[in-house]
């Protein structure tokens, strides 16, 4: 059993354990359905992984609100209180560009 | 540096933490059926949250044939390769690829049969194994009659058998389309197909026209949608409703017949897409009920007939969340992360789902439906005040800003599901 279980315990130290992703707050991970986790070409949707928080947050609000236009994150941020924003902005902020 | 010592006390730890790890295989081993937007994302996000865990994703399709931006296919505004998605990238990330079926699941023992004949034991099983179609609700209609009249519900062969149908068909032929009652896979698709089947018909058969006999009385997108028609393609499409005899009671493939209720149409290319229902290995695995889907509860997607399986996608009934490409990929990770912890022996959180679905009726005319969703008394229900469709009247480019975000969304989940 040991001898199984080391080659995937070394795996996990060295990524440091299992990744971030794993305590993503609620609604995190939808958004990467749209954007892109990874670099993808010919997409005109901005990758938020890596933006600062305070600029995720204040997009959402405004998105909202209405005071910023918007085709569907209007609709999609009214899903979202004060608290789930900011917790999914900075979990994003954390995220590597 | 760590110590053999160190090891084996974190390796006891991790396996008391969770009774159900106490095997001697291995860390936690998680079984995944179907490799589409909901099963291969499931076993890319297992992975990639615990790297640990055993995953084994069963798929015997090397490649994937996308569903979404399928239609455009019949519209000559892809190819079917452009479809086309293989598991190379899943099996980079360290999941197994099983490229069989699975044919049988014991939930007490455990246990997945292959048809290689292999059983595999799981910890955690998820099953995605989308629709099957149930050939007896159409009287008429079965696997040979698609072949006459296609129902291109599941992208591949029947997509472009469908196209070529149209291309072979004469100006001022009639195209008949039949939709089913809900629920059904894409509830806005057959609206989608029949805008981009007329957007084609318009410029290479343009005296030709569309009848879409419907099993509803509404439909996704509906005022959008008739709107888009009514400006893009006046007078191309007919709409019927169930309750002025749109549904379709039989067909007669010899004569490409689609009877309804109120009377016959005879088509010259016909696309009937037939009542459908959860993939058989789900039926098989005890996991549905008497609707021929799967009830689970909103938080992991755990089946609530059979503890340990988990159901996501299209078979699912998942409330409020329609079935869609993009639904299944947010449920697969949030279903992931839920697994973790469960094999943690910790509780889920609760979790908030989003879903959009793009729809085309023109290569640069898209409209959408958005929701936000989470659980609420034992189902996932829409958060109130959020989602809905576009603007009714579009400001600023706005139907041609859509169909950019539409190809943009497919490129994206399409390389965040497949690698």
């Amino acid at each position: 059993m040991g001898r199984l279980l080391l080659p995937a315990l070394a795996l996990a130290l060295l990524s440091g354990g299992p990744a971030q992703a794993a305590d993503s707050p609620p609604g995190a991970s939808s958004c990467t359905g749209c954007h892109a986790p990874m670099k993808v070409t010919d997409s005109v949707i901005p990758r938020i992984a890596g933006r600062k928080a305070a600029d995720i947050v204040n997009f959402m609000r405004e998105y909202r609100s209405g005071a910023w236009p918007s085709s569907v994150m209007g609709r999609i941020a009214k899903g979202f209180n004060d608290p789930e924003i900011d917790a999914i902005a900075a979990w994003f902020a954390a995220q590597p560009e | 540096m760590a110590t053999r010592r160190a090891f084996l006390k974190l390796a006891g730890a991790a396996g008391l933490a969770a009774p159900s790890l106490a095997s001697a295989q291995g860390p936690g081993r998680v079984v995944v059926v179907g490799g589409g937007f909901g099963g291969a994302t499931a076993a890319r996000a297992l992975k990639q949250l615990d790297p640990k865990l055993a995953v084994t994703l069963v798929e015997p399709n090397p490649v994937y044939m996308a569903c979404p931006f399928s239609n455009s296919v019949l519209a000559n505004l892809r190819e079917i390769a452009q479809q086309q998605f293989r598991y190379d990238g899943i099996k980079g990330t360290g999941v197994t690829v099983a490229e069989t079926s699975a044919t049988a699941v014991d939930a007490a023992a455990r246990t997945v049969t292959l048809a290689n004949g292999t059983q595999l034991s799981w910890d955690r099983l998820v099953l995605s194994p989308g629709i099957d179609f149930d050939w007896g609700a159409i009287p008429g209609y079965d696997e040979a009659a698609a072949q006459k009249m296609p129902h291109a519900w599941k992208a591949g062969a029947q997509t472009t058998l469908l196209r070529q149908q149209l291309q072979d068909m004469k100006d001022g032929g009639l195209v008949v389309m039949s939709s089913p009652a809900n629920p059904f896979r894409c509830p806005p698709g057959p609206y989608e197909r029949a805008g981009l089947i007329a957007y084609w018909l318009s410029i290479w058969k343009p005296k030709s026209k569309l009848l879409l006999l419907d099993s509803k009385d509404t439909f996704s997108k509906q005022r959008l949608f008739q709107d888009g028609w009514a400006q893009l393609y006046p007078g191309t499409i007919e709409w019927v409703p169930l309750s002025k005899g749109g549904k379709v009671t039989s067909v007669d493939p010899a004569t490409r017949t689609l009877v309804t209720e109120f009377g016959s149409h005879k088509a010259d290319v016909a696309n009937v897409i037939p009542p459908q229902k959860a993939g058989a290995i789900a039926a098989r695995a005890g996991v549905t009920d008497r609707t021929g889907w799967c009830p689970v509860e909103p938080v992991a997607f755990e089946s609530t007939l059979q503890r340990g399986i988990h159901v996501l996608g299209d078979a699912a009934i998942m409330g409020a969340m329609p079935k869609s490409a993009f639904a299944a990929n947010a449920q697969a990770k949030v279903c992931a992360a839920a697994i973790v912890e469960l094999l943690a022996g910790r509780a889920p959180q609760q979790p908030l789902l989003i879903n959009t679905c793009y729809s085309l009726l023109a290569a640069d005319y898209g409209i959408s439906i958005a929701g936000v969703y989470r659980p609420d008394k034992g189902l996932l229900a829409e958060v109130p005040g959020a989602g809905g469709v576009s603007a009714l009247s579009a400001v600023g480019g706005l139907r041609g800003q859509e169909a950019l975000y539409a190809s943009s969304w497919f490129r994206t989940i399409t390389a965040e599901t497949f690698g």
